[in-house]
This record gives C-alpha cells, sequence and structure tokens, in this order.
C-alpha cells in the first residue's frame, strides 16, 4: 500500500531531524563557553594597555558572534516545534491514509449495489483527499528541513569569523610581552571551541542532507501516487 | 466480516445492526454498531473504533449509501466509540452533522481536530432523522459522565450504549437478540457491577425509561432485548448492586 511506503519514509526523514536537533543540543552550552571566555580576554586586554588594544576588538567581535549563536539557536526551536507539529499531522494523515486503503481492500471490486459503487467513490475520494493532505504537511516537513540546513549554514559562518579571530588574537600574542602567555591560552581555548562547533555542524549537516535526500524521494512518491489516483 | 441485522423495519423506516465480526482482532472490544434509515437519510449511532472502519463500511455500504449518511452520533467519548470519527467525515457528505456529549467535544478533538460537532446539551435533544424524530436523552454516570441514549418513538426502539452491554465468549452467539435472559444475565453481571458507578443515575435512568414504550432494548455490545426481556433488562439492572470498584479503595496499603 503506498501508505505504507510513505510512512516509512516519513518516520526515517522525521529520526533525521531528530539526529539535526539533537547534534544542536550543545550549542547553547558552547556559545556560554565561549561568551565568558571573550568576557575573560576582555579583561586581560585592558590589563595589557595598548598591548591588548586589538585583542580587545577581537572579543567584542566574539560576543556580537555568541549573540548570532543565540538567534540560530532560538530559530532552531521554532523548527524543532514546527517538525514535531507538522510530522504528527503526517503521520495520522498516513494511519487515516491505511485504514482507507484497508476499507477499499475489503471492499474489493464489489459493485452489485449502487450503493457499493457510492461506497466505492466515496473511498477514492476520501484517499486522494487524505492523500493531499499528507502530500501538504510532507511538503512543511520538507521546508522544515530546509530551514535547518539554513540555520547550519548560519552556524558555519560563525564558526569560519571565530576560526579567524582566534588566529588573529595568536598574531597580537606574539606582540604582547608579558601578556603573551594569557593571549596564547586564549587564543588556544578559542580553537577548541571552534573546533567543537565543526563538529556540531558536521553531525546536523550529514542529518540534514540525508533528511533532504528523504525529502525528495516523499515529494517524488506522493507525486506518483496523487498521479496514480487520478 | 460483520453482520447486518435488520432489527426493525416498517414503510423504510428501519434498524439495522452491524456487529459479530468473526474476523476481528481478539484485543478489540466486540461491538455494535446502530444505524437509523428513513426518508433517505440514515443516522450511525456509536460507529465504532477505526480499526473496525474497513469491516463497517463494507457491510454498511451493501445496504446503505454513505450519501444517504447525515448523522452522527457518538454517544459518550470511549475510543470504541468515537475514534472511526475523522475517517466517516471523510467519506460522508460535507454537511455531515456529528452529535457529542458537550463535555468531551475538546477531549474527541485530539484524535479529530477538525471537525465541526454539534454539542448535546446535559438534558439531551431532539433529532430529525427523515420523517422520524429521536429523542436524545440523557443517561449520565451510566458509565460517563456525560452519556446519551437514542429513543426512537415511532419504532419504539431504545438505543442504549453501554447499558445492557454483555461481554459474550466467542462463537456463542446465534442470534442479535438474547434468547434466554435467565443465561445471558452472566454475561452481563460482571461489566453492570463494575462499569456502572452510581446508584442515583441508574434509579434515574431506571425511572425516564420505565415512562417509555420500549420494544427493543439495542446496546453497543453484546445482545439486544425485546419484548418481555425488556422489562427484565430494566428490572434486573435497577435492582443489581453497583460499583464494584470501589472495594479497591479498602485495599489500598498505606505506609507507615
Amino acid at each position: 500500500m503506498v501508505s505504507a511506503r510513505i510512512e516509512e519514509t516519513t518516520s526515517e526523514l522525521f529520526a533525521d531531524c531528530l539526529t539535526a536537533f539533537h547534534a544542536y543540543d550543545d550549542l547553547d552550552e558552547l556559545a556560554e563557553d565561549l561568551r565568558i571566555l571573550s568576557l575573560n580576554a576582555e579583561l586581560a586586554a585592558g590589563r595589557a594597555g595598548d598591548k591588548g588594544r586589538a585583542v580587545r576588538s577581537l572579543t567584542q567581535y566574539t560576543r556580537a558572534l555568541v549573540s548570532r549563536l543565540a538567534v540560530v539557536q532560538a530559530d532552531i526551536i521554532g523548527i524543532k516545534s514546527t517538525t514535531y507539529a507538522t510530522s504528527a499531522a503526517a503521520l495520522r494523515r498516513l494511519g487515516e491514509l491505511h485504514t482507507l486503503e484497508q476499507a477499499s481492500a475489503e471492499m474489493g471490486a464489489a459493485t452489485s449495489e449502487d450503493t457499493q459503487q457510492s461506497g466505492r467513490k466515496a473511498l477514492e475520494k476520501a484517499r486522494a483527499e487524505t492523500l493531499r493532505d499528507v502530500s501538504e504537511n510532507l511538503g512543511q516537513m520538507i521546508g522544515g528541513v530546509h530551514d535547518l540546513a539554513a540555520s547550519t549554514g548560519q552556524v558555519l559562518e560563525v564558526v569560519s569569523q571565530s576560526g579567524s579571530i582566534a588566529t588573529n588574537i595568536a598574531i597580537e600574542a606574539a606582540a604582547a610581552g608579558q601578556y603573551e602567555a594569557e593571549f596564547r591560552t586564549v587564543a588556544e581555548t578559542m580553537r577548541r571551541y571552534v573546533g567543537l562547533l565543526r563538529d556540531i555542524i558536521d553531525k546536523a549537516n550529514a542529518a540534514v542532507t540525508a533528511a533532504g535526500d528523504k525529502g525528495s524521494a516523499l515529494q517524488a512518491l506522493a507525486a506518483a501516487a496523487i498521479k496514480a489516483m487520478r | 466480516m460483520l453482520q447486518c441485522t435488520t432489527i426493525f423495519q416498517r414503510d423504510g423506516h428501519r434498524w439495522m445492526n452491524f456487529g459479530q465480526d468473526t474476523d476481528k482482532p481478539g484485543n478489540i472490544i466486540d461491538s455494535n454498531q446502530l444505524v437509523m434509515v428513513d426518508g433517505g437519510a440514515a443516522m450511525l449511532l456509536d460507529p465504532g473504533g477505526a480499526e473496525i472502519f474497513p469491516s463497517m463500511m463494507a457491510a454498511l455500504t451493501r445496504h446503505v449509501g454513505v450519501d444517504q449518511v447525515r448523522h452522527v452520533f457518538l454517544s459518550h467519548q470511549d475510543p470504541d466509540v468515537t475514534s472511526s470519527l475523522p475517517l466517516w467525515r471523510r467519506v460522508c457528505s460535507a454537511d455531515l452533522k456529528v452529535y457529542i456529549p458537550w463535555m468531551w467535544t475538546g477531549f474527541v478533538a485530539h484524535f479529530d481536530p477538525d471537525s465541526r460537532v454539534t454539542p448535546i446539551p446535559d438534558q439531551g435533544m431532539d433529532v430529525t432523522v427523515g420523517r422520524i424524530r429521536l429523542r436524545v436523552l440523557p443517561a449520565h454516570y451510566l458509565h460517563s459522565p456525560g452519556n446519551y441514549h437514542v429513543y426512537d418513538e415511532a419504532a419504539r426502539v431504545l438505543f442504549t450504549g453501554d447499558i445492557g452491554a454483555a461481554l459474550l465468549p466467542p462463537g456463542s452467539r446465534s442470534n442479535v437478540f438474547v434468547e434466554r435472559f435467565d443465561t445471558h444475565v452472566q454475561y452481563m453481571d460482571a461489566f453492570h457491577r463494575r462499569w456502572m458507578g452510581s446508584v442515583a443515575a441508574r434509579d434515574a435512568w431506571v425511572a425516564m425509561v420505565s415512562k417509555l414504550d420500549i420494544d427493543i432494548i439495542a446496546p453497543q455490545h453484546g445482545l439486544a432485548f425485546k419484548g418481555e426481556d425488556v422489562r427484565r433488562f430494566i428490572e434486573w439492572f435497577g435492582a443489581l448492586e453497583l460499583g464494584s470498584g470501589l472495594a479497591a479503595f479498602e485495599q489500598v496499603h498505606h505506609h507507615a
């Protein structure tokens, strides 16, 4: 039955979305670590006076990036909520479609009575409408996957810029005299956080890509099923 | 496959009982789905759970067109009564009227959020199907706190939901009506003692139905009662000790 195939792929798509959401579980904590690092670095830069001026600017820019991460995290929470709602709706409709298909099968080819013919027509119409609803729900789920990909792209930008900041702090450290060790520690810690952010991106990206593939397959399945019903 | 038995028929006015599904999975409670037809219109009464929708749809359409089904009545909120609602709304016409106890409208929305229903007020209401005026009567607390029965004065049929229900062993049915009341009691006794918790509600129900002219009592589970068995059932139920689940409160162990 077409509902069984769509249901299986929808469940797999939902599982990929969950994997992507879980990849971001540590984002809040990492962003907070980055924020605290930048505050401490700014204090150290203050103590360094002129030698810390550039580092001070870099730490303030780091906090701007942390704010961007907070916005992305809020977006992901919104996408998560929408994805749960649309996948619940899709799975509910798929359950209905499955039962309507069973009813069609149980009626078989029986059309000896006018009432049976009208019943078969009503079932076919109901199946087509339900399939269209399913297709709409799936479209919303796939929209969520695209939104998640966009959020992942934004985190990647933060990763890239944070990496550059870490490099520049390391460069400034070389000329910081007695503050060199302190600034190097900041740069190395920041590089470690950037590495952790890259891990998050890699996991999320893999899941979003898999979800995107499933989404394309689902759209094709649903379109073929609707065409077959016509 | 669900069996269809016409339990009343006169001049196009019919009551049909769809039940006794021999193919039903064993873990799903057996249920009767009642259909009243008159003048080209039909009402489904407690149309059953989602699991039996395919069987019910196949059985119903041998006798009644889905385009004739204009009304769906839900006596209370249980899933064996209500969970097929979104499916019936898909196959029936867009102007299908759905009658649900006012108490349960928000709960039924959990599995059918798009349904537009007619809430039944506490005192009940009248619904016209074809030429026939049906009276929706209160039966609260028997067992559900928001619960209704349907009385067809012209046919002298009373649909009673879970009152009169019997849990019969598989393969023991030979008829849709009770044949021997005295041996049928064993299949009703434990159910009514446990599920019906209010003596006051039971007494009020007995007083109400005793004023009605009833030839057939049709429950949602088990066999229907006709003729003298209607009086026998009402008397039996009126004298039954209810609320067997209350004993559980005395068995609670309190830690020192």
